[in-house]
């Protein structure tokens, strides 16, 4: 009500727009406003020349409805701290107050906090994955529930992946279990534009709305190479070549500049004082626009060099930024370009060869472009299995790196998976560094994070406990899940296995 | 019965060497003897973990292992290597995969792991590639042989496996249709029962056959009574002489098995094998060895709700003996190791997991190598560290004792893309 109200004064910061003809934003406003607001209300809303109420689009209209788990402040002490900001602090403490990271360093002592003690445990800040299909295509890997890629038309710019996401996805909770704490959702491939991504907080929730990150910027997902050739093109429809490829790119950002400047006309005669009739809505094209309006942030699945040069220039062309290359297997061959351009670069350690534009992987991809300044690269799962172990893809780059003349510490590659991940969704300035005033999503780990043997054993979103290792109180199960397996079974069995394997890690 | 056996093996052997021991001899020709002082042996054998001893290579096997305590005053050998204490292993052995048969997934032209018209003799190894890139950047992570199990045709039987060493070279192929592969459970159209009843028919038809061949044999010894190639590989599995590998992933499947293993004396493998934790005592009674993933923990269907991180260890604590296989295609199987670090992680002894990737794979299908032990292949590897860590990486490999490089395609493509040139990268080779 109050945010129909507000749609009509304009404002052009607020984020719950209603879309509306003007005629029902008048009906609307005189129904629903209270006494008390509808002095306000005419001052702004009146006409008080022939002007129609102004038709705004609300670019916000499924909101987070989420909120932070119970927490109580707490104080971490004596931890070895990856920070994400490229800094190791032995031996320190770290609190967490109203979901927030409140104070770092030594010998800290905050009012009624609860304390933990963390000798020889580390803490890093929440992981990031930047691409994800948990949700849309979840497990039970059934038909009914591939909802990941609207294959019917090589650009589906008007879906949202927010709008497949199965929250009953077990995979969230074993995600959560490998401590990661945001994660992108993205639409699949097969589309030139596959449509909105959406970023999410790993909290076990009953809507998508209930972890949807909340000023989070929506992302498009954009497709290089074979993916979207091969799907139409098996179809004799375009593109059936990478030159039908851009073709359709650029044929669709055409279009999406006249939507725009048939938008900005409409609001800048508008504000002259004329009643333009506004121009027909778009799915499509709200979402292209957004991207052009610098609002949306493009995440472009793509392999090769050459095709990512392209890219970088059709955002030139079109005067929208370019984002973050998925996937950039050969990234390491224009490091100099994506760090020029301000691209981050989303990529496996170690996956190829299931395609031709994944054969020349080089395990020291991501140091690679990593070390060009101004760069960011970030290291990406696109799995539901190795989401759960972003640390030890990590890993894998720092050490093949050393082995090859680089010296990477694990203060540097804890940014691919925290730091570099948050900048490439926009959500930097709330996580992905344990800096004050952050968001208070950490993870505890059982020894140095780079281990094959290491465990997340405490995650933290918002300073709440969302995952314990050791509690079972703190291990969500998914609906799906509930009342199927043979737990008792596998309740003593898990019991006694992790007693051993507390034992035997303890040893080595 | 026997005589059956008798001639399917002298077959193999034939075939084996006309297809193989010839080319073999070539790169066999200037093995030099190796002795490697100063490791920490993991024999995975009776004698554990041995520190500060030495290893004797001679002719492509393993001659001596002689602890601290046993070592003779000298050592004659062409090549000694001072191991300074790193860690020396078997070769790991990968298994599941399709090795050599598929160079990149989406051209099907480089794509030889099914046909159609694969059945029961379906021999892949005809189609195996020495001169894949996987294979080098496979060795990377230890790896020195492989249980290449192609995907097959399309009836229950879907072909046979065959085993590889990573040497790269021509005579790679060490034993060829070693198991026969079945593939039972859920399926997009019918039900999973008419799959068990038709294996279950064919190896009592095979039986019924065998009887009657013995009785007509006794009558008439002249008549050419030789069975079918088909009949011949079920006859095979009969006799216990060829393991068959089942995937399977729902516990009925896994208990349907056992009972046909029972019936028929099948050599079992188990594969997949996600409910096995809820059987677990059934198969550790029946002996039967299970071949699974370490790391798939999702209910990717509705017969594998019980996939856990922790299913190794339970099923190793219920006495099951397991081979950890690298889940998917062949492109990563140097994370071998890694899995086998997460089973550890996970509860399972380090030396368990290290059998489940070496001995445990070379007892199941009769390889000579999975062990540091007098008369073993020399398939051995030192390690940087612990074999399991992501930090520790292969100092050297040998396969029969010939030194492996350890560099792969993507070595080289780093190398051109980080050294410093003037001129296009193209000129950097």
């Amino acid at each position: 009500m109050l945010k129909t109200f507000f749609s009509c004064k304009l404002s052009p910061d607020l984020t719950g727009h209603f879309v509306m003809r003007s005629f029902k934003c008048k009906k609307n406003t005189v129904t629903l406003l209270s006494a008390g607001l509808l002095s306000l209300g005419l001052t702004a809303c009146l006409p008080t020349d022939k002007q129609d109420i102004k038709v705004v689009i609300n670019k916000n209209p499924y909101p987070s409805t989420y909120q932070a788990l119970p927490a109580k402040s707490t104080l971490l002490t004596n931890a070895t701290l990856l920070t994400g900001t490229g800094e190791r602090l032995n031996n320190t403490d770290i609190v967490l107050v109203n979901g927030k990271i409140t104070q770092v360093g030594r010998g800290l002592s905050p009012e009624q906090a609860t304390v933990i003690d963390m000798k020889g445990k580390w803490i890093t800040p929440g992981l990031i994955d930047v691409h994800s299909h948990l949700g849309v295509y979840p497990n039970p890997q059934v038909e009914s529930h591939s909802d990941g890629n609207e294959m019917t038309s090589p650009n589906t710019s008007e879906v949202w992946a927010e709008h497949s996401v199965w929250p009953q996805d077990p995979a969230f909770q074993t995600a959560r279990a490998g401590g990661v704490t945001s994660l992108q959702i993205l639409p699949g491939s097969a589309n030139l534009f596959g449509g909105r991504g959406v970023t999410l907080k790993n909290v076990p929730s009953v809507t998508m709305q209930g972890m949807k990150f909340a000023g989070a910027p929506y992302g498009l997902k954009m497709a290089c190479g074979e993916n979207p050739k091969r799907v139409y093109g098996s179809r004799k429809e375009l593109p059936s070549t990478r030159m039908g490829n851009v073709a359709g790119y650029r044929s669709a950002w055409l279009a999406a500049t006249e939507y725009k400047r048939a938008w900005d006309k409409y609001d800048s005669d508008y504000s002259a004082g004329k009643n333009p009739p506004a121009p027909k809505r778009d799915l499509e094209l709200d979402t292209l626009m957004g991207v052009l309006e610098g609002e949306i942030l493009i995440h472009n699945h793509c392999y090769k060099a050459e095709e990512m040069a392209v890219m970088i220039d059709l955002g030139k062309e079109f005067n929208y930024y370019s984002g973050t290359f998925h996937h950039a297997i050969e990234g390491y061959k224009i490091a100099d370009l994506l760090a020029a351009n301000g691209n981050c670069a989303a990529m496996w350690p170690d996956w190829w060869g299931f395609k031709m534009e994944a054969f020349d992987m080089v395990e020291e991809n991501v140091a690679i472009v990593d070390a060009v300044k101004n760069s960011c690269a970030v290291v990406h799962s696109d799995s539901a299995t190795t989401i759960q172990r972003l640390n030890q893809e990590a890993a894998k780059v720092m050490y093949r790196a050393n082995d090859n003349g680089f010296a990477l510490k694990e203060e540097d590659a804890i940014k691919w998976i925290t730091a570099n991940a948050a900048k490439s969704l926009g959500i930097n300035d709330k996580v992905g560094s344990l800096e004050v005033g952050k968001n208070a999503d950490i993870v505890v780990w059982n020894m140095n994070p780079f281990s094959v043997y290491a465990q997340a054993e405490q995650v933290f979103i918002d300073g709440a406990k969302v995952y314990d290792r050791v509690d079972e109180k703190y291990q969500a199960q998914s609906d799906f899940l509930l009342g199927q397996q043979d737990n008792i079974t596998r309740q003593s069995a898990i019991e006694s296995v992790s007693a051993s394997a507390t034992k035997s890690a303890s040893k080595e | 019965m026997m005589k059956n056996t008798q001639l399917l093996t002298s077959l193999r052997y034939a075939l084996f060497s006309v297809l193989v021991i010839t080319v073999a001899t070539a790169s066999q020709v200037h093995a030099e003897s190796i002795a490697i002082t100063n490791a920490t042996v993991y024999t995975v054998t009776e004698q554990g973990v041995l520190s500060q001893a030495t290893v004797m290579v001679d002719d492509g096997k393993i001659s001596a292992v002689y602890s601290k305590d046993d070592l003779p005053a000298s050592l004659s050998a062409d090549i000694i290597i001072d191991a300074k204490e790193r860690i020396l292993t078997p070769g790991f052995i990968a298994s599941g995969n399709l090795l050599g048969l598929v160079e990149v997934g989406s051209v099907a032209t480089t794509r030889d792991s099914a046909d159609k018209k694969a059945d029961v003799t379906f021999d892949a190894s005809l189609a195996f590639n020495p001169k894949s890139t996987l294979i080098p950047y496979a060795r990377k992570g230890g790896i020195t042989t492989s249980l290449v199990m192609p995907y097959g045709g399309e009836n229950v039987i879907t072909g046979q496996s065959f085993v590889v060493n990573l040497s790269g070279s021509f005579d790679s192929v060490m034993s060829q249709q070693n198991a026969v592969i079945v593939s039972l459970g859920a399926n997009k159209k019918g039900s999973r029962a008419i799959k068990l009843q038709t294996l279950s028919n064919q190896l009592e038809d095979a039986k019924k056959a065998l009887v009657k061949a013995e009785t007509a044999q006794a009558v008439d010894e002249k008549e050419d009574k030789t069975p079918s190639r088909e009949a011949q590989v079920i006859n095979a599995l009969l006799s216990g002489d060829k393991p068959l590998i089942a995937y399977a992933d729902r516990a009925t499947d896994i208990l349907a098995l056992l009972s046909l293993k029972q019936r028929f004396n099948l050599n079992l493998v188990l594969a997949g094998a996600s409910d096995a934790v809820l059987v677990s005592d059934e198969i550790a009674n029946a002996n039967v060895v299970v071949m699974m993933s370490a790391i798939n923990n999702l209910p990717s269907s509705f017969d594998s709700l019980h996939n856990s991180l922790t299913n190794v260890a339970q099923l190793t604590k219920a006495g099951v003996k397991v081979i950890i296989s690298n889940s998917g295609e062949s492109y990563n199987i140097n994370q071998l190791r890694f899995d086998a670090g997460i089973a550890v992680a996970n509860g399972v002894a380090k030396t368990t997991a290290l059998a489940a990737i070496t001995a445990n794979v070379a007892d199941s299908f009769n390889l000579n190598t999975g062990r540091i032990a007098v008369g073993k292949n020399a398939d051995i590897v030192l390690w940087s560290g612990d074999p399991f860590e992501i930090s520790t990486k292969v100092d050297a490999m040998w396969i029969n004792g010939q030194a492996m490089s350890l560099k792969s395609r993507q070595d080289a493509l780093r190398d051109r893309y980080i050294s410093a040139t003037e001129l296009p990268r193209a000129y950097t080779k």
